[in-house]
This record gives structure tokens, C-alpha cells and sequence, in this order.
């Protein structure tokens, strides 16, 4: 908790207050004295603290300037760092300048970086759920499950091969990502063991909707039947291809 | 040993005026050691030490420091070389050595008097003339002299307390001097001041710079305030190692174009004195663009300064600049279009004659000004855009020709309860969507006609439709998910820039996280976040041809990106401070940038250079707009005018006066004819751009010296002021009949 005691506070206030008014900020929301007070105290303490931590480090009894001035510039470098200098700018604008611009491929649909660096991809990965053998009989229908794994910071890149074994449920909406979808058929009567999770029919439907362009939507439904499902679904849009030679 | 001269020395210049052994030794060590050295017999700090003839222990003094210097960054067999060449005695290196009081360790600052060989490298010194016998105070060396940044640094020029006095002088020979002159002499008090003021912060006089400021802060220029009130909450050494745009102050020169004669009388007054330090500094920090020709008068220097790195050389405008169009590419009209319009061939000119002359290729030369097609890559016409294009041209022959006589009606959308703090609005060229970017880091889409604004289907509802019909197009939308708007969550920060592009396809956004997103308004979704700038972004804009895009913001620096590439194509660096403003111009070669630190700069896509500087504003730009023609630069700032620049010429056109309070919002009719602006204080003004234009006459002497006369003629060329309720006017969009939108959010 920020705490000021009192008569404290009424000085810092003045000195926040005479600090609008020497920078010439003549209409500001009162909230702001709040704020600034409240930023000064988190700053001060941290300083401060920082600069015990030194200290002691240092083997010293007493904190002295040298430490303050250790913490002040740690603190500076990491929560308020500017911009770099001009000299460096100016070097790296020269060497970015010198490529020459690239040429456009034409006719090549939306024009987007490869997929590693765009955010198109799911951020969602979907659980296997492990069918028992025992226990599921014919009368159980499959409900519908869906159940989220780990949810990756970074977008993967399900460019080729699915994110394997999805078992999902309902049709989840399409936003803007790639995913596979399992309707698992209701007319199942045996549970086939395999080792894989089971398979049933799949379709895979793929679309990444920001390819759609003009006239060229591309929109493959892959049936893998029961009994050869075999986990690697080859996506044939082609425009993929050239994605990933980019 | 010679003496030296004062002024500015370089190495080489140094190595000329001494005697030759010394020469070479200073060439080998700068060759063995690789720094950039510039040791220069400094005299002025000799004080303490005896004093014999004006050049020898001066000479000798540095030798010995530079041997120092050697010695402590352990070069020893330079240190032989140096000594051997120099003929320096073994032990008279170590006596000095002694004298000077430990100065490998670099010398605690203060209480060192007397010559301290550390302290002599850790400045560059740029001597004066040698029978200065001014006092000095022992020079202050840092604790440890940090090269790089001190050598870039301030010098020891005099004793501080004498800087008032030398200011004075000044200021008392430039009152004194003929009328016409005085107004060119006095620009160069507030780089003096600023310069001298902070050479004395630097050097840690803390007292001395305080008296220094409150003496003559209050003389400097009026537009110069905001600047003053910085500095002068910059008092210890420590304050200025943050501020990047101090630092580029210090390192850059400040430009100023003064006339010959003017310059040979501030000569000859500052070489006849004694204490020519400020000659020094003016050598050092200023950078004076010498004309011949008549001396200006206040009212065109006025004009043309305010800017933080003083004006533009004349060089800097100089450079060729290809502000034509581009060729319109030639569309086949399909043959049941029942338009007017004639049916084009590929290729041939000839044609019915259709309204507007600028659409079709009537003339099948070149424009000398324009680029040619291919100087920059750019993307071919897709089917759908020669769709759009035909639609432009239908609505450009409904449009409204406008003038003095009949201005444009302004239809005004008004931000209602947008509590979430409205800090960017884009409209689509043909006026059917807006954006609004907000603080709260959203970015809100609307539909401003009837049709709703409709996502794509799911790849379940997809996989249904009928793919071979021929609405396949209006199938794949999905129906259910219609609505007026549509919300946009991605940025972390506010969002400070927006950008549709040319084919509605894509939103640009731009915020203070530093990134810059791409959406697809077909899927309302963030397709790509560029990373580059890692400050706050300003603003964005897409190319009018699409493909290319353009940010600026807190790192100085504005980028050129494309779509598909995740890095930027061209990084322009140069300004001084924030780029806030950027925008690209009509044929899609340039990018004109407005900073912080008050000056315009036009970019060259193709190789990346700064082709045009344009300075006048008195306070940061924020808001540019090119006229449809290519030739004008528009642009408007904090002081509240409205500048037009001629970009051929590099000149300034015309200054429209007559807002109070920033401009943030300009843009020209669809012909060129009106330009309106949106302000701060709640109105929309609307100009008579083509009266200004046409008064141009550019003779071969305003371009030569970049002399400009201005006429007073701001309430002519106005002709309407609009103001809107408590509006603040953000955002202004001609649409393509020529009717003016303008957006703002209502500030209760």
C-alpha cells in the first residue's frame, strides 16, 4: 500500500503541483497529482531498496551514493530506456536502404509473411481423449468433447500435417485459423481398439479464410476412411506451397 | 613548436602545422591504436602550470598526455614510438608525471589544480588563439573519462563564470550593428545560448548555468519556449544522458543561412577579441549557410525558423524529386456497360472524350516530373481493382467542382460516449467504412452505409454453400454475425494510428505497443503484427496502390514495410525527434514524414535518402496532406497554421493563419481546388488552395538563395470557418463526389 503520512503528504503535493506548473502544464485532470504521487513513491522505494541490496553486497554497513546512483541507472536501463542514438539509426538505415526493393510475385493471393510470423495460426491445441476399450459399449454415443490443451504463446505452424489426433466436437467457428475437425459418426457399433486414437471418419476441412480473394477459394474435404486413417492429412491448397518458400 | 591557431582543428590539419617528428608521431598513433583522436595542444588549460612562451609547454603538455593515455590503455609499443619520434626524455615523462598528481587514475574532479594530463585528453579542446591569458578554473575531468562520449563532448572553453560576459558582448555588438543585418546576426543567439547553456551543465556548473539561463532565457524568440522550458529543468549531467533529442542537438549542427556580409561582420567583430570562445563555438556547433545577396529581413527569417535543428541547407533541397503521377493504367470499359464513356483499347489513345481529363492517358508523353512505372515495384491490378477503378471513374463524373463560390457541404460523424478516448478515424476512399482506433487499445469498425458490415462463413457453413454459383461471392458471408460494427481486439496499448487499404481489404493499425497490425476486414480478424519500432508507434498509412505501408513513431525513425515481409523494406532516419506524422505521396516514390522536432522531411522509397527538409513550424506536425496534383505538401502543427510547401522547389508556398489551437486534421479536395483543415479548437476552416498555387512565381533567385516572400493574404485565401459543437475535428475525408466528412469524438 502507498502510504504518505500526513504531513508529508501535504509537502509532496505542493512540490507535484509546482512541478506542473514550472513545465508549463496548466490543465491537467486531478487524478494526475494521484498518480504522480503514487509513481514517485513506487520509484523512490524501489531506488531505495535496490540501492540497500548493493550494499550489502558490497559489504558495506551504510547505503552511500554510489550505490543509489548503481540502482538509479540499473532501473533506467531496464524500465525506462530510450530510444537508440542517432548515429546508429542513421547506420542501420543505411544498410537497410542499400537492398534493393524486392520485386512483387503477381497474381498471388493475399500477401502476407510466411506463416511463422503472421498470427493466422490456432492458438489452440486440442487434447486426445483416449478411448477405453472395456467400458464404452454401442449404446454410448459420443458426445461431443472438446477439450483444450495447452495453449502455446507462440503460433505454431500446422502448415503441413494436422495437429494431430484432434477430437473435437461441434463445428468451432472459423476465425481466421486452420484447424481439423473430427465428427466422430454416430452409427458406431464396435469400438475398433487401435492404438492410435480412434479414427473415424474425419473430414478435414481447411480453410484459411484470408486466402479468399476475389474468385479463388479453395475448399478440400479430405475423408479418411476408418480403417487406413493415417494421421498425416496432406492440405492441397496450393497456395500454401508458395507460403512457405517465401 | 608552432603555435596553433585557434578555430577548428582536425587531425589533419594539426598534423600539418607541427614540426614533422611530432607529425608522425601522432599519425602512428593513431594508426596503432585505431581511435579517434584528436589531441590538440590545448592552451587554454595550462593554468597553474608556469607559463613560459605561448607554445612549448602547451605542445609538450600534450604529448605527454597523449603518452598517458597510451600508457594507460597498455599500447606500450606505441608509447615507444610516440616517445622516440616526439624526443621526450625517459624521466621527463615521469616528472610531469609526478606533477600532474596521479592522472592514470584519472583524476577525482575538483581540488586538481595545475595541469592534469588526464583531464587534457578527456576533453576535445579546440584552442584559442594562443596569448589568451584568460583565467581559467582547473579543468574538471570526469572520473573516468569515457572516450566516446567524451570526445563528442563539451570542451573546457573558459572560465563559466565569464560566459555571461561574452553573451553580453555579443549581444551588445549585434544591437549595435545596421538594421539589416541585425535580423540575420540574431539567429544566432538561441543556438549560442542553448549550446553554451548546456556546455556548462556538462561541465558540471551547475550554479553558473542556473544564472546563465535566468539572464537571458528571456530574450530568446517567443517560439522557442517550449524548448526553453526543457532545458531549463535540465540542470546536472545526469539529466542529460536520457534525453536522445538533446543528445542529437549536441552531436548535430544547427543550420543557419546568413548573408555574406552579415557573416563577414560577425566575423571580423568575434576574431578582433580576445576571447573568441564563442567564436568557437559557432565554428564548432553551427553550421552557417553562407548566401550572397541581399540580407533577410525578420519577417523571412521568422518564417523559416523555429525548427530544432535551425533551417534546411541548401543543399538539402536540391535533390530531383519526381512529384508527377503515375500514368492511370488503361481499363477495358466492359461492352454492356452502358456509361458514356467510350470504350478504351489497350494501347490506343483515342477515344470518346469523357468528362474528367485526368482519367484516361490523354497524352502519351512522359511527364518530365513524374517517375517512371517501374522505379518502384508495385502491385498489378487485380480484377477487383479494375473494378473499383471503373466505379471511380463513374463517381468522379459526378463530382462537384468546387471553388470559392461553391464550397463543399461538411457532413460531420460525431463519436458519441466514446469514453474509451478516440484517438484515430480512417475512412475508406469511397466513403463506405469507417475505423476508429481507441485508447483502449480497440479498434472499432463501422459501416456508414446500409449494407452491415458481414464476416466470413465457418469452414463448416462453407463446406454447405454452392460453390459454382455465380453470387458464390455473397454466399460465402455469413448472415448471421451481420451488424453495424465490428470490435477489433489485438493491440496492448492505444491506438494511435489507422489505415484502410485501397481495396477495403485490409486496416492498418498502429499503437503505443510498438507493434503494427494488419487485419482482414473479410474475416474481421489480426492476420500479422509488425515488430520493428519498439517504441510507440504515431501513425501508419498504407500506400495508394496498396502492398506498402508506412510507420513512424517515438524511435525517430519512420519505416517502410510491406504486407508480405516481415521486416521493413527502408528504415528513414534523420529527424531529430518523434516522427508523428507520415504519409505517402500520390504516385507512391516518396514518403513525407513530420516530426517532433518541427521540420518535414520527403523520403525517396527507392534508395531511402532524405530528398527534401522543410522547416517553418513552430511547434510538432501532425497532420500532412499532399495535394491530388503531387506538387504540394501540405501541413500543420501545434502553432496552429497551415503551411504549403512547393516539393519541386523545396520553398515554402504560403502560411495560413487563422486556427488557435493544434491542427490535426488536412485534406485537399479531389481536385486540388479547396483545402480543408480540422483543429483542436473545435472548426473546420476550408482554404482556397488553388489561389495559392496560382500566385507562385518562382524566379531563379528565390530558388537559388531559398528566400521566400510571403504575402499576408491568409483572410483572403480563407473561405469558411465551421464549427462544430465541443468537437475537436480529428479526421477529414473528401469523398469522391467532393463532399467533406469530417469525424471527431464529442469532448463533453
Amino acid at each position: 500500500m502507498n502510504v504518505f503520512h500526513g504531513a508529508v503528504l501535504g509537502t509532496v503535493l505542493q512540490v507535484m503541483i509546482q512541478i506542473l506548473k514550472d513545465m508549463g502544464i496548466t490543465e491537467y485532470e486531478p487524478r494526475v497529482i494521484n498518480q504522480m504521487l503514487e509513481f514517485t513513491y513506487r520509484y523512490v522505494t524501489t531506488i531505495i531498496e535496490d540501492a540497500k541490496i548493493y550494499a550489502t553486497h558490497a559489504k558495506k554497513s551504510t547505503v552511500d551514493a554510489d550505490d543509489i546512483k548503481l540502482a538509479i541507472q540499473c532501473r533506467m536501463d531496464q524500465s525506462f530506456t530510450s530510444p537508440p542514438p542517432r548515429d546508429f539509426l542513421l547506420e542501420v538505415a543505411r544498410q537497410k536502404n542499400q537492398t534493393p526493393l524486392p520485386l512483387i510475385k503477381p497474381y498471388c493471393g493475399p500477401r502476407l509473411p510466411p506463416d511463422r510470423y503472421c498470427l493466422t495460426a490456432p492458438n489452440y491445441r486440442l487434447k486426445s481423449i483416449q478411448k477405453k476399450v472395456s467400458v464404452s459399449s454401442a449404446g454410448r454415443i459420443s458426445v461431443p468433447r472438446l477439450s483444450v490443451g495447452a495453449v502455446s504463446s507462440r503460433p505454431t505452424t500446422p502448415t503441413l500435417g494436422t495437429p494431430s489426433a484432434a477430437k473435437a466436437g461441434a463445428p468451432v467457428s472459423l476465425t481466421g485459423q486452420r484447424f481439423t475437425v473430427q465428427i466422430p459418426p454416430s452409427s458406431q457399433t464396435t469400438v475398433s481398439k487401435s492404438t492410435t486414437p480412434s479414427t473415424p471418419a474425419v473430414s478435414n476441412v481447411l480453410i484459411n479464410p484470408s486466402l479468399i480473394g476475389s474468385k479463388n477459394i479453395l475448399i478440400t474435404t479430405n475423408m479418411v476412411s476408418q480403417s487406413a486413417a493415417t494421421d498425416s492429412l496432406k492440405r492441397k491448397h496450393e497456395d500454401d506451397d508458395d507460403y512457405d518458400a517465401l | 613548436m608552432a603555435a596553433v591557431q585557434g578555430g577548428m582543428v582536425d587531425e589533419k590539419e594539426e598534423v600539418d602545422i607541427k614540426t614533422e617528428p611530432q607529425s608522425d608521431g601522432f599519425v602512428n598513433t593513431n594508426a596503432t591504436d585505431g581511435r579517434q583522436l584528436s589531441p590538440s595542444p590545448g592552451s587554454s588549460s595550462s593554468a597553474g602550470s608556469s607559463k613560459t612562451a605561448a607554445g612549448a609547454p602547451e605542445d609538450q603538455q600534450t604529448l605527454l598526455a597523449v603518452l598517458q593515455f597510451l600508457r594507460k590503455n597498455k599500447l606500450t609499443e606505441s608509447v615507444e614510438i610516440l616517445r622516440r619520434e616526439a624526443g621526450l626524455p625517459e624521466d621527463a615523462l615521469d616528472s610531469k608525471g609526478v606533477d600532474c598528481g596521479a592522472p592514470g587514475s584519472g583524476g577525482s574532479a575538483g581540488g586538481v589544480d595545475g595541469l592534469d594530463a588526464g583531464s587534457l585528453l578527456s576533453r576535445v579542446t579546440v584552442s584559442s588563439s594562443a596569448g589568451t591569458p584568460a583565467p581559467t578554473k582547473a579543468a574538471v575531468a570526469d572520473d573516468q573519462p569515457d572516450v566516446s562520449v567524451v570526445l563528442s563532448a563539451y570542451s573546457q572553453q573558459g572560465d563559466p563564470a565569464l560566459y555571461k560576459v561574452y553573451y553580453s558582448d555579443l549581444k551588445k555588438f549585434i544591437e549595435s550593428v545596421l538594421d539589416c543585418h541585425r535580423a540575420e546576426l540574431s539567429q544566432v543567439f538561441y543556438p549560442l545560448f542553448v549550446h553554451m547553456y548546456l556546455e556548462l551543465v556538462y561541465n558540471n556548473h551547475e550554479s553558473e548555468a542556473k544564472a546563465f539561463f535566468q539572464k537571458f532565457s528571456g530574450d530568446q524568440e517567443c517560439y522557442y519556449e517550449d524548448d526553453l522550458r526543457v532545458l531549463s529543468s535540465l540542470t546536472k549531467k545526469e539529466h542529460m544522458r536520457g534525453n536522445e533529442t538533446l543528445l542529437d542537438f549536441r552531436t548535430s549542427k544547427f543550420v543557419l543561412r546568413i548573408s555574406r556580409d552579415s557573416y563577414q561582420l560577425l566575423k571580423r567583430h568575434l576574431q578582433e577579441r580576445q576571447n573568441n570562445q564563442i567564436w568557437n563555438i559557432i565554428q564548432e556547433h553551427l553550421y552557417i549557410d553562407i548566401f550572397d545577396g541581399m540580407p533577410r529581413s525578420k519577417s523571412q527569417i521568422d518564417a523559416m525558423s523555429g525548427s530544432l535543428a535551425g533551417e534546411a541547407k541548401r543543399e538539402a533541397n536540391k535533390a530531383k524529386v519526381y512529384y508527377g503521377l503515375l500514368k492511370e493504367p488503361e481499363i477495358e470499359l466492359p461492352l454492356d456497360d452502358e456509361d458514356e464513356e467510350a470504350e478504351n483499347e489497350e494501347g490506343k489513345p483515342k477515344k470518346k472524350k469523357p468528362k474528367k481529363d485526368s482519367m484516361g492517358s490523354k497524352s502519351k508523353k512522359q511527364d518530365p516530373n513524374a517517375p517512371s512505372q517501374n522505379r518502384i515495384p508495385l502491385p498489378e491490378l487485380k480484377d477487383s481493382d479494375k473494378l473499383d477503378k471503373i466505379m471511380y471513374m463513374k463517381e468522379a463524373t459526378k463530382r462537384i467542382r468546387l471553388g470559392p463560390e461553391n464550397l463543399p457541404s461538411i457532413c460531420f460523424y460525431t463519436f458519441l460516449n466514446a469514453y474509451q478516448g478516440l484517438t484515430a478515424v480512417d475512412f475508406t476512399d469511397d466513403s463506405s467504412l469507417i475505423a476508429g482506433g481507441f485508447a483502449d487499445s480497440t479498434v472499432r469498425v463501422w459501416s456508414v452505409t446500409p449494407k452491415k458490415l458481414r464476416k466470413v462463413k465457418s469452414a463448416a457453413d462453407l463446406n454447405l454453400i454452392d460453390k459454382e454459383s455465380d453470387d458464390v461471392l455473397e454466399r460465402i458471408m455469413d448472415e448471421k454475425t451481420a451488424s453495424e460494427s465490428k470490435v477489433l481486439y489485438g493491440h496492448s496499448g492505444p491506438v494511435y494510428g489507422i489505415s484502410f487499404s485501397p481495396d477495403r481489404n485490409y486496416l492498418l493499425s498502429s499503437s503505443e505497443d510498438g507493434t503494427v497490425r494488419l487485419w482482414s476486414l473479410l474475416t474481421f480478424t489480426c492476420l500479422v503484427g509488425y515488430k520493428g519500432h519498439n517504441y510507440p508507434v504515431w501513425d501508419t498509412q498504407f500506400s495508394p496502390y496498396g502492398y506498402y505501408f508506412v510507420s513512424g513513431g517515438h524511435d525517430r525513425v519512420a519505416r517502410l514495410w510491406a504486407t508480405d515481409h516481415y521486416q521493413p523494406l527502408r528504415i528513414f532516419a534523420g529527424h531529430l525527434a518523434d516522427v508523428t506524422c507520415t504519409r505517402f505521396h500520390p504516385n507512391s516514390n516518396y514518403v513525407a514524414t513530420g516530426s517532433s522536432d518541427r521540420t518535414i522531411r520527403l523520403w525517396d522509397v527507392l534508395t531511402g535518402n532524405c530528398v527534401r527538409i522543410f522547416t517553418g513550424h513552430k511547434g510538432p506536425i501532425h497532420t500532412l496532406a499532399f495535394s491530388p496534383n503531387g506538387k504540394f505538401l501540405a501541413s500543420g502543427a501545434t502553432d496552429g497554421r497551415v503551411l504549403l510547401w512547393d516539393i519541386g522547389h523545396g520553398l515554402m508556398v504560403s502560411e495560413l493563419k487563422g486556427h488557435t489551437d493544434t491542427i490535426y486534421a488536412l485534406r485537399f479536395s479531389r481536385d486540388g481546388e479547396i483545402l480543408a483543415s480540422g483543429s483542436m479548437d473545435n472548426t473546420v476552416r476550408l482554404w482556397n488552395a488553388a489561389k495559392a498555387f496560382d500566385d507562385l512565381e518562382t524566379d531563379d533567385f528565390t530558388a537559388a538563395t531559398g528566400h521566400i516572400h510571403l504575402q499576408d493574404n491568409s483572410p483572403e485565401l480563407l473561405l469558411g470557418t465551421y464549427m462544430s459543437k465541443s468537437t475537436p475535428v480529428i479526421h477529414l475525408h473528401f469523398t469522391r463526389r467532393n463532399l467533406l466528412l469530417a469525424a471527431g469524438s464529442y469532448a463533453a
